[in-house]
């Protein structure tokens, strides 16, 4: 137990550690971490693959050394912690106890002189002096003697400890959130309702809208949404980028949104060429068949298909590549009775190919009777909205604030400690001094010389 | 004056410090250092008025894109250099830091390195972004400075010097790492907590920022505790900026992630 407990106490291990989990880190960035056992194969051959996933490198800061390694941490963080905690505290908090001339001199910075005054004046002017100069004193007396400690910014000495602290509470919270936080991605078009999971309310979304800048480039992502609880609205408010909604312990995040053209609602203008006052504007859906009236030669006009984004596939075929409405195109038939007349894909944003030129399908018989346009399109664009419910964060950011301060005490306020003996001699006191710092040693310097300096020659 | 033509003029003037600056060292002429730190701090004067034009025009942080988050390096490098420039007496810390801001201001005005004003991609519209760069480049300053220091150390043969340097670079360390901590990796989970909702993804770049932390936390450690001093502490300290360096440029291009801005 004893070894144990001295293993664990070690300043060594905790360096072996340190450099342990930053090469380890070092190889769970060169690996990608998380992909498909397909990807490794593809990426390292099967072999090496085979010992990646043996060794848990592909899920390395999940695995279980990696782990061990973080447990092995904790023990030997807290073990450190506690050792070194009593004697610090004794050092900022003791009370001034005897004191010997020769140990006060051995100190870093030092002085020796002699008061021409009795000791409780020597003490007085010794004590306002210190005082002066923003420390706190402790004092003894022993008769013809006496001992004087004086310390500032003791808080310093515990910014080691705080720092470590905040580590033990930051890896708590992530022990946390690993057990315990849950996220969801939820997709909701306009109006649609959707139970949030590991909850008892629904989220309901209003309105989605994309800000563009006057310059063009996507500003802002805005979901207008509305918790329900048992069919009433308990909660009205906007997730953007940024700046999540949170109800009840469950936050919700602007991931990204989507585009969805099933039931797309297509406008089409058709007439016959060169006779503006043919021109009949219908609105349909895909898969419709509507009549048209006004238009020589046609009774009715129907879309067969319509993508957001046309491309020509392998094959020829007539793609989609991507759900974003870059090339909206609609395949249109034209009818006179039950004869096809026309036959074509119309785009959007080339009205001028809307003349009938077929691609796939039979040929139109005759392609210059009409022509069309794709006037408009409305798909849906949806929300997709992260539902995250994760009791670690606040242990989180609890050890944050512990670290940071920690580290602020430990390196901008380094604590002073100065001592001072007075004892009487032949109607006189003699006095020895010394001091230290544990950083910025040569402003201490400074302080510690004008202090005694004007002891000895008070204005 | 625009801004600019305050770049170009804080530029000129960093080329003149270090000049004047390395002429000193050559010709022996202590002095000199003097003229070299006060042309860094007129640099630094005009690069100042430049970044807040640049602020204002834009309506955003100075640090979206390669440019700014470069030229923003410079600048809280010659801060570190105008705090530690005068009282380290280490004559040689100003020319060669200068040599890293000059260098980094001439990458930064490269043409590979895009320069406009770019509106904001909703990610990166926040608060955080101030606070998260700003001071995450404010701390590897000071870790460039004790780089500095410790590659003069292992040059040096002068044995007072190189206590000099030592204790340089350690008081380097000490104000740099604290800034580290809070910019890169509390504010950083922070923000991330906010517009991801995750504070932590294991992000190539997060573990990078952690692999620095760890090089410092060792620097630190090894130094105070177990009283290392000299060549070792400064093979850590180069190490460390080396990381740093890695996180804030490697990462970018060599290594995939989440954190494609800058």
């Amino acid at each position: 137990m004893k070894r144990v407990w001295k293993f664990l106490s070690s300043v060594k291990l905790a360096i072996v550690l340190i450099i342990l989990l930053a090469v380890s880190s070092i190889v769970g960035t060169l690996i990608p971490q998380g992909r498909s056992a397909v990807e490794y194969t593809a990426r390292y051959g099967g072999s090496l693959a085979g010992i990646f996933d043996a060794l848990r490198l592909t899920r390395l800061f999940r695995s279980p050394w990696f782990l061990a390694l973080l447990s092995l941490f904790v023990a030997n963080t807290v073990v450190c912690t506690v050792t070194r905690f009593a004697p610090k505290w004794r050092r900022a908090f003791r009370q001034a106890t005897e004191g010997d001339p020769k140990s006060v001199l051995s100190m870093r910075s030092s002085c020796r002189f002699r008061l021409p005054l009795d000791l409780d004046a020597a003490r007085g002017s010794v004590e306002r002096a210190l005082r002066r100069r923003r420390y706190v004193l402790s004092r003894s007396l022993h008769g013809d003697k006496a001992v004087i400690q004086a310390r500032k910014r003791r808080l310093g000495w515990f910014g080691s400890d705080v720092v470590h602290i905040g580590l033990l509470v930051i890896l708590a919270g992530g022990f946390t959130s690993g057990l315990a936080s849950r996220r969801t991605q939820l997709s909701l078009s306009n109006g649609q309702t959707t139970a949030v999971p590991g909850a008892s309310f629904e989220l309901r979304l209003d309105k989605f809208e994309t800000e563009y800048y006057p310059q063009g480039g996507v500003k802002d992502w805005k979901s207008t949404v509305s918790v329900l609880d048992g069919g009433a609205r308990v909660r009205a408010g906007t997730v953007e980028v940024n700046e999540p909604l949170t109800y009840h312990g469950v936050s919700f995040y602007q991931q990204g949104y989507g585009w969805t053209w099933d039931g797309a609602r297509l406008v089409l203008e058709i007439r016959a060429p060169g006779d503006a006052a043919s021109s009949r504007t219908v609105t349909l859906k895909a898969g419709e068949r509507v009549p048209v009236e006004g238009v020589p030669g046609v009774t009715q006009v129907s879309v067969r298909s319509f993508v957001p984004d046309f491309v020509i596939g392998q094959g020829n075929q007539v793609q989609s590549r991507s759900d974003e409405p870059n090339n909206p195109a609609a395949l249109v038939e034209a009818w006179k009775g039950e004869e096809r007349v026309y036959s074509g894909w119309v785009f959007a944003k080339f009205p001028e190919f809307g003349q009938g030129h077929g691609t796939g399908g039979p040929s139109p018989r005759d392609a210059n009777k009409i022509a069309v346009v794709l006037k408009d399109y409305t798909g849906a664009a949806y929300s997709v909205i992260e539902a995250a419910k994760d009791p670690g964060a606040t242990v989180i950011w609890i050890g944050c604030a512990l670290v940071t301060l920690g580290l602020f005490l430990a390196f901008y306020w380094p604590p002073r400690e100065i001592r001072v003996v007075l004892e009487t001699a032949q109607g006189r006191v003699d006095l020895a001094a010394g001091g230290q710092a544990s950083k910025s040693r040569d402003a201490f310097q400074a302080e510690f010389d004008e202090i005694f300096a004007s002891i000895r020659r008070p204005e | 004056m625009t801004e600019s033509t305050l770049f170009t003029l804080a530029f000129a003037l960093y080329v003149l410090s270090l000049v004047v600056y390395f002429a000193g060292l050559f010709a022996r002429r202590d002095r000199w250092a003097g003229g070299g730190l006060a042309l860094a701090v007129l640099g630094f004067a005009a690069q100042t008025a430049a970044l807040i034009m640049r602020t204002v025009s834009s309506g955003h942080a100075p640090f979206t894109n390669m440019f700014e988050s470069l030229s923003f390096l410079a600048w809280a490098m010659v801060l570190a250099l105008i705090v530690f420039g005068r009282t380290s007496r280490v004559p040689r810390l100003g020319p060669y830091l200068m040599l890293i801001v000059v260098a980094l201001d001439a990458l930064a005005s490269s043409p590979l390195m895009p320069k406009g004003a770019t509106p904001l991609v909703p990610a990166l519209q926040s608060y955080w972004l101030w606070l998260h760069v700003s001071v995450t480049l404010l701390g590897e300053a000071f870790f460039a400075v004790a780089f500095v220091s410790s590659l003069l150390y292992l040059a040096a043969g002068d044995e007072e010097k190189k206590v000099r340097l030592d204790a340089l670079a350690y008081r380097a360390v000490a104000v740099g790492f604290p800034l580290f901590t809070l910019g890169g990796l509390v504010f950083g989970m922070v923000w991330a907590y906010r517009a991801w909702g995750s504070y932590w993804s294991w992000d190539p770049k997060e573990v990078w920022s952690l692999i620095t932390w760890f090089v410092f936390a060792l620097y630190l450690h090894t130094r105070i505790v177990m009283g290392w001093k000299g060549k070792r502490s400064a093979f850590v300290a180069v190490i460390g900026f080396l990381a740093a360096l890695f996180t804030y440029f490697g990462v970018n291009y060599l290594l995939a992630g989440l954190h494609s801005y800058a």
